[in-house]
């Protein structure tokens, strides 16, 4: 009885260790990668410490302050602000209407598996089931080849079909969000209860029917809730876009960079933050207003 | 009502950004743009596929690839340095301080570094990588080096923002429990928080990962270098054809890091 | 061990969880709390073992006042006693040998803990420890992977490699299934008996309390009901006891205590 319940050393023989392969293989990966890339990127972490580049980043925080709150300078931005806010609305707008109809046929559960599909399956010829599932996956081909190029490429390439202007800017962020959003909707849509939509297939409901009976009354307050975090995303992406002459607050952006404007830099950077962080809590709240209620 | 309110709302608003933006449906659909871009597409065929060109087109596309990869680890070393500072349960509020009675200074002092953290962190996550890359490129002049440099603090800041809020919100009753045994602090850091956090935060930077590739060939148009920088070379001189090439690997090297970073993610969990 | 002058607990300003407690445990001494659910007894428990401190009242600790305790001497305060919970008391992605190992963070430094994570430092003693409740075969599994009672063993494990002077355990077995829940207190029992620990249990089940434990203190309301030797405790103090606190929890008490002793259909888990 004693000895059992004190602490002694015992002769047992030990489990053995798990040494995962996994583990050593993806070590050795990311060593040389890590070499692979330190060559090839070029780091040289002394050139921060180089009397030039150190004069350099001097000359850049001390142009800095104080920032240019001039009326001539001031008064010029308040168009770009604006025209910032509508491109990353209508290139949101766009993006749904391009998102849309893509996600809804790269969606498996609605285009060729799952319930809604398991009686045609099994009645259709093997030529219509090719020819859905070759929808889905054409659907999904688009959305990968409009998300993977970043916004800015296609802004750039707009902007040489199109000419200056917010125009080519919504048609970036348009398509190359509509990727994204088609990609998540499609998701969002797979992983809803299917019990709900067998319930309306059996009274006999089409599925056009059960698309807006069941599915995206379901789906809605995440489908919602990730447009907006994509139309924050893209008042961030509209900044960017006027580099490359697409309107908005970053056209300014670059002028005030190429002429060495530091001052003015400050300003813009401080109207992007609050532009960024007003948008943040905006859809924030939102967001928690259609969670909230979609739980009640 | 209220429905019809917010439709409401959401039509005016598409109606104001619409004109504002000199949108044009006609245009987009059958207009002179519309011939316009046809004609920019049909330029860009066939792509440029000579050797000699694809070769560098690797070359950039690794580049691209080396700016991302060290950009991630920078952004972590720094999120790193600066998360536990930031997070309120391991600096001065709840359960590990309940019992704590030093002096009033000390618990002032620990305060302020928390918040002049979080402080740190949120100004490197709301300048843009795009400012941050302009004001380096200006430091330390052309190259991936810069564009490394730019990515990792503005990704070290968000990173550092995520890994805060899963530190805080970190699962307190294996805490309590290793503090009753008599654990320090960073005892309990290592045995209780890090083992929980862990999994989370390596798919948080895997995520942003994903985002920094594609940020690296933006960043090559300030002249940091990779694909982004000869895309741009490409379009400022009208080489289409090599253009659809730079395409060709954009979607390839970002199709291929997706997968990548899937994969890892789907064997942590 | 424990003596316990006028202690309250207040939470959020205004909620008494604890009021006014006297309370002398001495050393050795095996004392089972019952009571309702929402009595006190959890917040007790964390006061005892200096999770949280009191609002009101001096809590003395093997002759030493808490109030006093801080850094580096509250810490090894707090390794002489050591603490069961009800459940989620362990980190569960971390490997089971060193969730038992972490029992001695009160003793290693920071250095020696991070060195165990890697290479697992007295390795015997947490295999010692899991053999003695019976799972040496899990060191190397991941925590989350096992049962909950197979986590409540491993808990225990770790309380063994702390080896403290104080026992508390925090209703050990209401997660757990009956048969090994008689185990578990019996393995408790022995250890306080066969190295004159001191054990402070919070029990569900009066039976198991009057099987047992020769002091039986019931809790309500935050303020003790009666403190008395298990024998002396009446079918009317029970009753006064749970009065009032709804038909369910009185309800499982009758139950539990019609539900047969524990045979030795637990035995084989715990020896084995």
């Amino acid at each position: 009885m004693q000895s059992r319940h004190s602490v002694a050393p015992v002769s047992l023989t030990l489990p053995a260790r798990r040494h995962s392969t996994f583990r050593i293989v993806w070590s050795i990966l990311f060593i040389l990668t890590f070499l692979g890339s330190y060559r090839l990127a070029q780091v040289k972490p002394l050139l921060l410490l180089e009397p030039e580049g150190r004069r350099n980043i001097r000359t850049f925080v001390t142009g800095m302050f104080p920032p240019d709150l001039s009326w001539e300078f001031v008064s010029l931005l308040g168009r770009p602000i604006i025209e910032t806010i509508q491109l990353s609305l209508m290139g949101t707008f766009m993006a749904i209407v391009i998102g849309l109809p893509l996600g809804l046929l790269a969606t498996r559960s609605l285009t060729f598996t799952g319930i809604l599909n398991e009686w045609e399956i099994v009645d259709s010829r093997p030529s219509v089931f090719l020819l859905r599932k070759g929808t889905y996956l054409l659907a999904r081909a688009i959305l990968s080849l409009f998300r993977t190029i970043p916004e800015f490429v296609w802004a750039f390439m707009f902007v040489r079909a199109v000419g200056l202007g917010p125009f080519p800017g919504v048609l970036a962020i348009g398509i190359s969000y509509g990727g994204m959003l088609g990609k998540v909707y499609s998701e969002i849509l797979e992983h809803v209860n299917p019990g709900p939509l067998e319930a309306l297939q059996t009274t006999g409901a089409s599925r056009v029917t059960v698309l807006f009976y069941g599915l995206l009354p379901q789906a809605l307050p995440n489908l919602v809730s990730y447009t907006l975090y994509r139309w924050e995303c893209a008042i961030r992406a509209s900044t960017i876009l006027g580099f490359v002459g697409a309107g908005g607050i970053g056209q300014q952006l670059e002028i005030s960079m190429r002429m060495f404007n530091f001052n003015q830099v400050l300003t813009l950077v401080a109207i992007l933050f609050v532009m960024v962080a007003g948008v943040d809590t905006l859809s924030a709240r939102i967001r928690h207003a259609i969670l909230d209620r979609s739980v009640d | 009502m209220r429905n019809l309110m917010v439709a409401g709302g959401i039509l005016a608003l598409m109606v104001w950004s619409y004109v504002g933006t000199e949108f044009s449906l006609r245009e987009l659909l059958g207009g002179e743009s519309a011939i316009q871009m046809l004609a920019y597409v049909r330029k860009l065929f066939p792509p440029d596929l000579s050797t000699q060109f694809l070769l560098k087109t690797g070359y950039w596309a690794l580049e691209t690839f080396a700016m991302s990869f060290l950009g991630t680890i920078l952004a972590i070393l720094i999120a790193c340095s600066l998360v536990f500072l930031s997070s309120r349960n391991l600096m001065f509020a709840g359960l590990l301080f309940d019992m704590e009675r030093s002096r009033p200074w000390v618990r002032v002092l620990r305060t302020l570094l928390c918040f002049s953290a979080k402080a740190v962190l949120n100004l490197l996550r709301t300048i843009p990588h795009l400012v941050w890359a302009l004001i380096l490129v200006f430091a330390v002049g052309l190259g991936p080096f810069p564009g490394m440099l730019a990515l990792g603090i503005h990704t070290g800041g968000v990173l550092g923002r995520l890994f805060g809020e899963v530190i805080e919100n970190v699962e307190v009753q294996p805490i309590e429990a290793l503090q009753a045994t008599g654990a320090g602090r960073l005892q309990i850091l290592f045995y209780g928080i890090l083992p929980q956090v862990l999994p989370e935060c390596v798919a948080y930077t895997l995520y942003r990962w994903e985002v920094n590739i594609r940020e690296a060939v933006i960043l090559g148009y300030v002249g940091a270098g990779g694909l982004g920088q000869q895309i741009q070379i490409a379009i400022s001189l009208f080489l289409e054809h090599r253009l659809l090439t730079l395409i060709l690997a954009i979607y390839l090297i970002v199709t291929a890091v997706d997968a990548l970073s899937a994969y890892l993610r789907s064997r942590m969990a | 061990m424990y003596v316990l002058d006028g202690i309250c607990k207040v939470f959020d300003g205004r909620t008494f969880a604890v009021r006014d407690l006297d309370l002398k445990i001495r050393r050795g001494e095996r004392v089972a709390l019952i009571g309702p659910s929402g009595a006190g007894k959890t917040t007790l428990f964390r006061i005892l073992n200096l999770t949280i401190p009191p609002t009101s009242g001096t809590l003395l600790f093997d002759g030493l006042e808490s109030r006093h305790f801080s850094g580096r001497r509250l810490r090894d305060v707090r390794r002489r006693i050591g603490t069961i919970y009800q459940q989620h008391n362990l980190v569960p992605r971390l490997q089971v040998v060193h969730n038992v190992l972490s029992g001695k963070l009160g003793s290693w430094s920071v250095w020696q803990a991070v060195q165990s994570l890697i290479r697992p430092a007295e390795l015997d003693l947490a295999l010692g420890a899991l053999k003695q409740v019976g799972i040496a075969n899990k060191l190397y599994e991941r925590t989350e992977t096992l049962s909950g009672g197979q986590q409540q063993r491993v808990a225990i494990a770790r309380l063994l490699v702390q080896n403290p002077e104080v026992i508390l355990a925090d209703e050990p077995v209401s997660s757990v299934d009956p048969t090994l829940a008689a185990g578990i207190v019996r393995l408790l029992i022995d250890l306080s008996e066969t190295h004159c620990k001191t054990l402070l249990m919070n029990l569900h089940s009066v039976d198991l309390a009057f099987a047992h434990f020769p002091r039986l203190i019931g809790l309500k309301n935050g303020t003790i009901s009666f403190d008395l030797p298990a024998a002396a405790v009446t079918d009317e103090h029970l009753a006064a006891l749970y009065a009032g606190s709804g038909t369910e929890a009185a309800e499982e008490e009758i139950v539990s205590r019609a539900e047969p002793s524990f045979g030795r259909s637990c035995q084989p888990h715990l020896t084995g």
